[in-house]
């Protein structure tokens, strides 16, 4: 919607609007207005309003006064939609949708590069710990063997080196095992930056839905208005690739854990 | 006795899936991992070389893991292979499903290593019977 459109008062969608009105009266068959007449509205934009005016005087009540009511408030919503500014928040809304997209995708590229640091860091740490941990082993074997009075002298010897040697790669080892430990904790920085992203767009959400479920409760007629978004949600449901299940309150199609997965193949006799 | 050498298909279209998932299985003591980002390249690999286990998401581009779950069931020479879903989709209708084209075992996201050795064991535990 552009603001020259805004500023005119006149535009494209509320003519179509205005033309869904007409014609949704003209289907219904105690209310049927004469054709032409309503041709006549439809076509001539410019002096629509006269002709609008012109077409009711040739009905007949109630079918007058029904028409008359719905033309005043068309005006009256849209008016009102400009003064409250929701023409505004609605194209706000429009423009956000590409921020919100761009924002995902951080989110997916920051999650991404912590995961990636993390195991990258757990790769370091590994070797050397499995290192230490098994010459640990051997050498407490051999110690054992010392108090056992199993060793030579020069078996000794050699224990004693092969154990300073140890206690160096152990000190290198546990100093590597830390950095790497500090490189996973602040891998998780993450989670603060997309938390921000994230909350962003959870009030950029609730910004559109209000203003477009305003605009859904002036225009659309009695009775589709609440049940249009559930028959959308309940479509999404049916498929078979959701991903996960981030909302489990007052769901009994899905399964919370690995236990109510075993429980299901069990019954069904997997 | 399970073969250690065995020889591990993960796929996964997130790489760090995969990765965890093949550190996992290292850490199970089984380090013979490849690994497919999607069903197609799955099934290609599947079928040019010799694997003994097929570790598989559910939602992926191009092939699922459902329609690879399929294609393995269906394929003479690759039907015989244990098939155990790791996968987010954790509605009842998906875990019936998967059960219903064969899969030997189905694992929700997110998991824990000792979820992952008890589903092994059990699958193994299946095909020595």
């Amino acid at each position: 919607m552009s603001d020259q459109a805004i500023n005119s008062g006149d535009n494209d969608e509320l003519q179509a609007l205005f033309d869904s009105i007409v014609n949704a009266g003209a289907s219904k068959p105690a209310a049927a207005p004469p054709p032409a007449a309503a041709q006549a509205v439809v076509d001539d934009a410019s002096s629509r309003a006269a002709a609008f005016t012109a077409a009711i005087e040739t009905l007949d009540e109630p079918a007058r006064s029904m028409f008359s009511s719905i033309g005043q408030l068309t005006r009256k919503v849209h008016d009102a939609l400009r003064e409250m500014g929701y023409d505004k928040s609605l194209e706000k809304a429009a423009a956000a949708i590409p921020d919100a997209r761009d924002r995902l995708a951080y989110v997916a590229t920051l999650t991404e590069q912590a995961a990636n640091r993390t195991l990258n860091a757990v790769d370091a740490a590994q070797p050397l710990l499995n290192r230490i941990e098994s010459d640990s082993a051997t050498l407490q074997a051999d110690w054992d063997k010392l108090f056992a009075k199993q060793l030579s002298l020069d078996e000794f010897k050699n224990l004693v080196g092969r154990t300073r040697e140890h206690l160096k790669t152990s000190a290198h080892g546990a100093k590597v095992t830390n950095e790497q430990l500090l490189e996973i904790m602040m891998a998780q920085d993450f989670q603060d930056l997309t938390g921000q992203v994230i909350k962003k767009i959870v009030d950029m959400a609730k910004e559109m839905e209000g203003a477009l479920l305003e605009f859904l409760v002036q225009f659309s007629p009695a009775g589709m208005g609440g049940g249009a978004p559930q028959k959308t949600l309940a479509e999404i449901d049916s498929s078979l690739e959701n991903g996960p299940v981030y909302k489990t309150d007052g769901r009994t199609d899905v399964v919370t854990d690995q236990a109510g997965v075993d429980d299901l193949l069990a019954s069904l006799g997997f | 006795m399970t073969d250690k050498n065995m020889r591990f298909l993960v796929v996964d279209d997130f790489s760090t899936m995969r990765r965890i998932v093949r550190n996992l299985l290292k850490e199970l003591g089984f380090s013979n991992v490849e690994e497919a980002e999607d069903g197609q390249v799955a099934l290609h690999k599947l079928k040019s070389s010799q694997f003994d286990f097929v570790v598989t998401d559910w939602n992926m581009p191009n092939m699922t893991g459902i329609e690879l779950l399929r294609a393995v069931r269906a394929d003479p020479t690759l039907k015989h292979l244990p098939v155990l879903m790791i996968t987010a989709e954790a509605k009842k209708e998906n875990i019936v499903e998967a059960a219903q084209a064969g899969a030997s075992g189905y694992v929700v996201k997110p998991f824990t290593a000792a979820t992952l050795d008890e589903k092994l064991a059990k699958i193994f535990q299946n095909m020595n019977k």
